[in-house]
C-alpha cells in the first residue's frame, strides 16, 4: 500500500479515536462520589436508583450550602482595609514546618492574618503580615479595636498559603490565598503590647518520612489541607471517567458472577475503540507489522531513547530493562529487551534484532539466559518476541519515565516550590505548572503502585518502590537537554525539541522581566535549592558497592547506568553534594542566601532549573499520558505483562493463545486505566481553564502552532500541569 | 491632644473607660482587702522583709530642676524595707524590693516610694496587671507559666526583674518603673522615675545570665542550695550593725508635651539614659534594722506624695499609669491588713527551716 494512503488512514483513526465526552448527565445518571474514590477494583459508584435519589438531594444540599456560602461571602466581605489608628499592641509567634527534629525548620514570608468578627458577623481585619526569616511574625494593631465591645469573643488568627495564580490584562501575575489554617483566642486575652501565640507547627508541604523519595506528606491531624483539585478539574474527570467507570465494573461482576459470558474480546468491545484497533480494520496486519512497531517505539507512548551502536552507527539500540532484582511475582514475564533498529527511507526505525536476557518460560526461571531473535526465526516468533518487547517497554515506560520520570520528579521540584516561593516572582512562574502533581500521586501510590501494577505485572509493590527510587537517581536539571532527533520521522524529538525551544522563550522573558524581584527574594531560591538537593534521593548506584555485586549483576547495572545516562541526559561528572554521606541526585541551584545581577551562574542555573521543571510537568508528562490508550487500549497487541503460561513455549506464542494474555480482571483493568489516564480533558495549555497559564507562555506557543501542526501534534492537547 | 496617656476619641466611650477603670481599681482593692489582706492578714506579694530605719539627706547641688520638696541639704529620718516578692524564702528565684518612706513612722509619711528589681517588670497596666494576677498558678514555686507563655514582655520582665541568689540587698539597684508628675518651681510638668542603687558603684549579683523563657516561670530554690530562708534579710542586719547599709536615690525627667507618645508612661520601656540621665536626689543610710513585727506594719503607699510629685492621671485600664491608680485606690488592703494584725495579732516571723519551694508561710 502507498505510504501516503497509510498515512491518511493513520492520521484518521486518530482522529476517530480521540474521545470527546458529550454525556451531561441526568436526573438519574450515576455518579462517582469523588477521584479518591477511584479503585483499581470497585470504585465507589452509585447506580442504585434511590442512592443516586439521595445523591441528587445531597448534590442540592451542597449546591444550597454553596449559594448560602456565596450569599455569605457578598453580606460579610472580608475586608481588606486594616481598622484602627494606633499600633500600640502586637501578636507574635513563629511558624515552622512540623517536624521530629529539634530544631524545626522556619516557614518563611508565609502570609498571617489577624481577624475580628463584629457580633453582626462583620469581618474586620486588625493586622496583617508575612512571617520573617526565623519564621517570625510580628503584626501591630489597634489594641482597642481589637478588644472593643462590638467584636465577637474569639479573635482569628489565619495563616493564608498561595491557592493559585491569576494574570489581569496586563499580563500580570497575581497571588490568590487561601485560608491554610486557622486558630482563635479571647479578645479578653489582650493586655497591650504583645501577645506571643507561640510556635505553630504546620504540616505545610512537609516531607513524607516513610519514603526516602521526596513525597508530600498529604494526612494531616488537625485538620489543615494543602491544595486540592480544583473544582474544575474535578467535574471533567468524574464526566469523563464514569462511562467506562461503568464498563468496568461491568465486567467485574461479570468475571465474579458468570465467567463464561465474558472474554477478552467483549472486554475489548465493550471499551471504546483504540488507535491500533482502528487501523488494523483499514490495514489487517500493519500493527503488527515491523514500521509500526519502530513508529511506536519512536513516536509512540514509549517515545523511545535511540542509542547509537557503538561498533555500527547504522544501528540504532532501544535498552528496557526488567526485573533487575527488584521484588516480583512469577506470574509475567519481565525480561531485559534490547531492540536493534535500522532506519528505512521515511526516517522510521526497522527491528531488525530483538535479544532478551531473561526468563521467558515458567520452567527455566535463570535470570541470565539469553536469547536472541531475528525475523529470520519465523513470522510467528518474530511477531511474539515483538510483542514480548512491547510489554516490557511498557512497563519500563510507565514506571520508569511516566511515573518517576514526570510524576515523581515534579512532584519535588512541586513540594520546594510550594515550601519556599512566597515572595519571589518565580511563585508565577512555577506554580500554575507544580499545581496538584502532589495530589495525583498520592492517587498513584494507591491505583498505580500498590494497585494495578503489582496485578498486571511482574513488579510487586516492594520492588517498584525500589526501582522508583533507584530511577529518580538519574533525574537532575543539570545536564538535561531535550533528545536529539535522529530522523526526519522522529517526530517526538522533533515536537520536545520545540516545546523545550517555547519553555526557554518563555522562562528567558519572565526572568527578564522579574530579575529585580527574583534578586531581591534570592534566600528563597536559596532555600529551594536546599530542599531540593536535601531530599532528593542518591545518585544511581551511587550507595551501591559494585564490587561486591555478582558478575551478572554488576554488569547489567554498569549497562542500565550507562543506558540511563543517555537516556536521562544525566552527566554524572557534575560536581554534587553529599548529605549524611549520600550523594545527591538533584545538583545545587546556588549556595548563596543573596546575589547581584552579576552572579549569572546562579541566575542561569535557576533558569535551567526552572526550564527543566516546567517541561517535565508539561510536555514530557503529556506525551507519555496522552498517548497510552494509542499504545495499551488493545489489550492482545500490547499490555503491561505477558503471562509465562504453562507451556515451554512459554511468551513466544501468537496473540490467540490467551494462557500467556493478561487474565480477564487485569484485561478490563489495564484498559480502564490507558482510558483514565489518557483521557482526562483537563488542565491545557491553551485551554487554561483555571486561568493560571501566563498568556506570555501561550502566546510564545501558539506562535509554534503551526511547526507543531506540521508533525501532527496538535499544542492543544499539551497539559499545563501534570495533573493525572 | 492631652499630655497624659490620650483617652479614647469617642467620648462616650471614654466616660465607659473611665467607670471600668476606677470600678475595677475598687474592686481589685476590696477583693485583696477581703480575702487575703484581712483574713490571712498578708500583703499582696511582699510578705518576706526586713525593715530598718534611718536618715536621708537631699544632695547640697541637685542637677534636677528646683523642687520645693526636694529642697537642697534636706533631711529625713527614714523608714526602709527590703523583700523578696511573693515567697518567704530568699533562696529563690525571685524579684527583691526597697521600699522608702520619707518618715520613720509605719504608715505616715510626706513621700513614699516602692521599687523593685529590674528596669522593667512584667505588666505595664492595670488589665496586664489583673491578667497577670488571673494566670497566676503557683506550684511549687513555679508560677505564671501561662502568662509568661502568653506575653513576651512578661518574659522580658521576668528576666530583668528576678535575682537569683544575690549576695546582698544592697548591691542591687532598684527601680520605681512607673513614671510619677514632677512640678517643681519653675511650673513646668515633668515626668520623674526613681531608683535606688548603691551609694558605690558596684557589681549587681543575681542576675539571669542566658536565661531560658521556658524556666522563667520556675522560681525554685536551685538544688543544692546553701543560702538559707532568711539569708539575705541575715546578711542585712550584719551590713547595717557595720554601717554598710548606704544608698542613692535618684531621679530621671521627661518634660511633659502635649504631643507625647503614650509610650513615655509605658514601664516596659526605660527611658534612654543619654537622652534622660540619672540625676542624684538624696543619699541615705540604714543604722539599725527593726524586728519582724516592725517590718511587717511597715506599709508604703503612693498616695504618701506631695501633690506635685503625685500619680499621673490615668484614662482606662489600659492606660499605662493605670498601675499607679490601682495602687492609689487599694488603700483598703493596706488598712484592712493593719487592722487584720491589730486584731489577730502578728503574723509569725519565717522560720529558718527546710520548708523550701513552698508558697505557704510554714511551721
Amino acid at each position: 500500500m502507498e505510504s501516503t494512503s497509510v498515512k491518511q488512514i493513520i492520521d484518521e483513526c486518530k482522529k476517530k479515536t480521540r474521545i470527546q465526552y458529550t454525556n451531561k448527565g441526568g436526573f438519574f445518571s450515576p455518579k462517582l462520589k469523588s477521584i479518591n474514590h477511584l479503585e483499581v477494583g470497585y470504585s465507589k459508584i452509585i447506580s442504585n436508583p434511590l442512592t443516586i435519589f439521595l445523591e441528587r438531594l445531597y448534590v442540592v444540599y451542597k449546591n444550597l450550602r454553596n449559594w448560602f456560602n456565596s450569599v455569605k461571602e457578598r453580606w460579610f466581605p472580608r475586608n481588606p482595609e486594616i481598622v484602627g489608628t494606633v499600633k500600640d499592641a502586637y501578636l507574635t509567634g513563629v511558624i515552622s514546618f512540623k517536624e521530629k527534629s529539634d530544631v524545626r525548620t522556619p516557614i518563611v514570608h508565609m502570609k498571617v492574618v489577624f481577624w475580628a468578627r463584629t457580633k453582626l458577623f462583620q469581618w474586620r481585619k486588625l493586622a496583617e503580615g508575612y512571617t520573617d526569616h526565623e519564621g517570625v511574625f510580628n503584626l501591630p494593631f489597634d489594641l482597642r479595636a481589637a478588644v472593643k465591645w462590638a467584636n465577637r469573643k474569639n479573635l482569628i488568627f489565619e495563616v493564608e498559603e498561595i491557592d493559585s495564580i491569576y494574570f489581569d490584562k496586563n499580563k500580570v501575575g497575581h497571588h490568590n490565598y487561601s485560608v491554610f489554617h486557622k486558630q482563635t483566642f479571647p479578645k479578653s486575652d489582650l493586655i497591650g503590647m504583645g501577645y506571643n501565640l507561640r510556635e505553630i507547627q504546620l504540616d505545610y508541604w512537609n516531607y513524607r518520612t516513610d519514603t526516602i523519595i521526596p513525597r508530600t506528606l498529604l494526612k494531616f491531624d488537625n485538620g489543615d489541607t494543602i491544595q486540592s483539585y480544583t473544582q474544575g478539574r474535578k467535574d471533567a474527570l468524574i464526566e469523563q471517567i464514569i462511562p467506562i467507570e461503568l464498563t468496568k465494573l461491568k465486567h467485574l461482576l461479570l468475571i465474579k458472577e458468570d465467567s463464561d459470558k465474558i472474554s477478552h474480546a467483549s472486554i475489548q468491545a465493550d471499551y471504546p475503540i483504540n488507535l491500533t484497533q482502528c487501523i488494523e480494520k483499514e490495514l489487517p496486519g500493519y500493527t503488527r507489522g515491523d514500521e509500526w512497531f519502530g513508529e511506536r517505539m519512536m513516536n509512540g507512548m514509549n517515545c523511545g531513547a535511540f542509542m547509537q551502536d557503538p561498533e555500527n552507527p547504522d544501528v540504532y539500540m532501544i535498552k528496557y530493562f526488567g526485573l533487575c532484582n527488584y521484588d516480583h511475582n512469577h506470574e509475567f514475564a519481565l525480561p531485559d529487551v534490547t531492540i536493534y533498529f535500522n532506519f528505512n527511507n521515511k526516517g522510521i526505525p526497522i527491528p531488525f534484532k530483538i535479544k532478551t536476557v531473561g526468563a521467558l518460560n515458567a520452567i527455566n526461571k535463570d535470570q541470565w539466559q539469553q536469547r536472541e531473535f531475528t525475523p529470520a526465526d519465523g513470522e510467528m516468533l518474530w511477531l511474539a518476541v515483538k510483542r514480548l518487547a512491547r510489554s516490557v517497554g511498557n512497563v519500563c515506560t510507565e514506571v520508569d519515565e511516566h511515573f518517576v520520570g514526570t510524576h515523581l520528579n515534579v512532584e519535588q521540584y512541586a513540594i520546594a516550590t510550594f515550601r519556599n516561593f512566597k515572595h519571589s516572582p518565580l511563585s508565577i512562574l512555577l506554580m500554575p505548572h507544580m499545581r496538584e502533581v502532589s495530589l495525583i500521586n498520592e492517587g498513584a501510590d494507591k491505583l498505580i503502585i500498590k494497585g494495578f501494577l503489582p496485578e498486571g505485572t511482574a513488579l510487586n509493590a516492594k520492588g517498584l518502590v525500589k526501582r522508583a527510587k533507584d530511577l529518580l537517581g538519574m533525574f537532575d536539571w543539570k545536564s538535561w537537554r531535550p533528545m536529539k532527533s535522529i530522523s526526519e520521522d522522529h517526530r517526538y524529538a522533533q515536537a520536545e525539541n520545540i516545546f523545550f525551544e517555547v519553555v526557554e522563550n518563555y522562562v528567558n522573558t519572565f526572568f527578564e522581566q522579574n530579575l529585580k524581584g527574583i534578586i531581591s527574594h534570592w534566600d528563597e531560591v536559596y532555600r529551594f535549592s536546599q530542599d531540593l538537593v536535601n531530599h532528593s534521593v542518591p545518585v544511581f548506584l551511587s550507595d551501591v558497592d559494585l564490587d561486591a555485586l555478582p558478575t551478572n549483576e554488576r554488569n547489567q547495572a554498569l549497562e542500565r547506568l550507562a543506558y540511563y545516562k543517555f537516556q536521562y541526559g544525566f552527566d554524572e561528572t557534575v560536581t554534587r553534594e553529599k548529605r549524611n554521606n549520600q550523594l545527591k541526585v538533584v545538583s545545587p541551584i546556588t549556595h548563596k542566601t543573596s546575589i547581584s545581577a552579576e552572579d549569572t551562574e546562579d541566575i542561569n542555573n535557576l533558569k535551567r532549573a526552572c526550564k527543566y521543571a516546567i517541561m517535565q510537568a508539561t510536555f514530557m508528562h503529556t506525551w507519555i499520558n496522552e498517548h497510552q490508550y494509542d499504545d495499551l487500549g488493545e489489550v492482545l497487541y500490547s499490555c503491561g505483562g505477558l503471562r509465562f503460561g504453562d507451556k515451554e513455549s512459554g511468551v513466544l506464542v501468537p496473540e490467540s493463545d490467551l494462557s500467556i494474555a493478561p487474565n480477564l480482571t487485569v484485561t478490563t483493568q489495564q484498559l480502564w486505566f490507558a482510558n483514565f489516564l489518557s483521557r482526562t480533558e483537563y488542565g491545557f495549555i491553551t485551554k487554561n481553564e483555571d486561568g493560571d497559564v501566563n498568556p506570555i507562555f501561550t502566546e510564545l506557543l501558539e506562535s509554534k502552532r503551526a511547526d507543531f501542526d506540521k508533525i501532527g501534534v496538535s499544542i492543544d492537547d499539551i497539559e499545563s500541569r501534570t495533573n493525572i | 491632644m492631652s499630655e497624659f496617656y490620650p483617652a479614647h476619641k469617642n467620648k462616650l466611650v471614654a466616660i465607659f473607660d473611665k467607670i471600668i477603670l476606677w470600678h475595677t481599681a475598687k474592686f481589685f482593692g476590696f477583693l485583696i482587702a477581703a480575702f487575703l489582706s484581712f483574713p490571712k492578714r498578708n500583703r499582696m506579694s511582699h510578705d518576706n522583709g526586713i525593715a530598718g530605719l534611718g536618715n536621708l539627706k537631699i544632695v547640697d547641688n541637685p542637677e534636677f530642676p528646683e523642687h520645693d520638696f526636694f529642697k537642697a541639704g534636706r533631711t529625713f529620718p527614714i523608714r526602709v524595707r527590703h523583700a523578696t516578692a511573693t515567697y518567704l524564702d530568699d533562696a529563690v528565684n525571685g524579684i527583691r524590693s526597697i521600699s522608702l518612706k520619707f518618715s520613720q513612722h509605719h504608715f505616715k509619711s510626706p513621700f513614699d516610694i516602692e521599687m523593685n528589681t529590674g528596669a522593667t517588670t512584667l505588666f505595664w497596666s492595670a488589665k496586664s496587671f489583673l491578667m497577670f494576677a488571673k494566670t497566676r498558678k503557683e506550684k511549687y514555686a513555679v508560677c505564671y507559666v501561662d502568662y509568661i507563655k502568653k506575653y513576651p514582655q512578661g518574659a522580658t520582665g521576668a528576666i530583668g526583674a528576678m535575682r537569683r541568689n544575690p549576695s546582698s540587698f544592697t548591691n542591687l539597684k532598684y527601680y520605681g518603673k512607673t513614671p510619677f508628675l514632677f512640678k517643681g518651681t519653675d511650673g513646668i510638668q515633668r515626668y520623674a522615675k526613681y531608683r535606688v542603687v548603691p551609694e558605690k558603684e558596684q557589681l549587681e549579683t543575681g542576675l539571669q545570665l542566658n536565661p531560658c523563657d521556658y524556666e522563667l516561670p520556675n522560681q525554685r530554690v536551685a538544688p543544692h542550695e546553701k543560702n538559707g530562708r532568711n539569708y539575705l534579710k541575715y546578711e542585712w542586719e550584719d551590713r547595717v550593725k557595720k554601717g554598710h547599709a548606704k544608698y542613692k536615690l535618684q531621679i530621671q525627667l521627661v518634660t511633659a508635651s502635649h504631643d507625647e507618645d503614650p509610650e513615655i508612661f509605658n514601664n516596659m520601656f526605660p527611658w534612654d539614659e543619654r537622652i534622660y540621665p540619672w540625676m542624684d536626689v538624696a543619699d541615705f543610710e540604714i543604722t539599725e534594722t527593726l524586728d519582724w513585727k516592725e517590718s511587717t506594719i511597715s506599709t508604703f503607699s503612693v498616695n504618701n506624695m506631695p501633690e506635685s510629685l503625685g500619680i499621673i492621671p490615668a484614662k482606662s485600664i489600659y492606660d499605662y499609669n493605670s498601675l499607679n491608680y490601682m495602687r492609689a485606690h487599694s488603700e483598703i488592703a493596706r488598712k484592712a491588713r493593719l487592722l487584720s494584725l491589730k486584731i489577730f495579732g502578728m503574723v509569725p516571723p519565717i522560720p529558718n527551716n527546710d520548708n523550701r519551694n513552698n508558697e505557704e508561710w510554714g511551721k
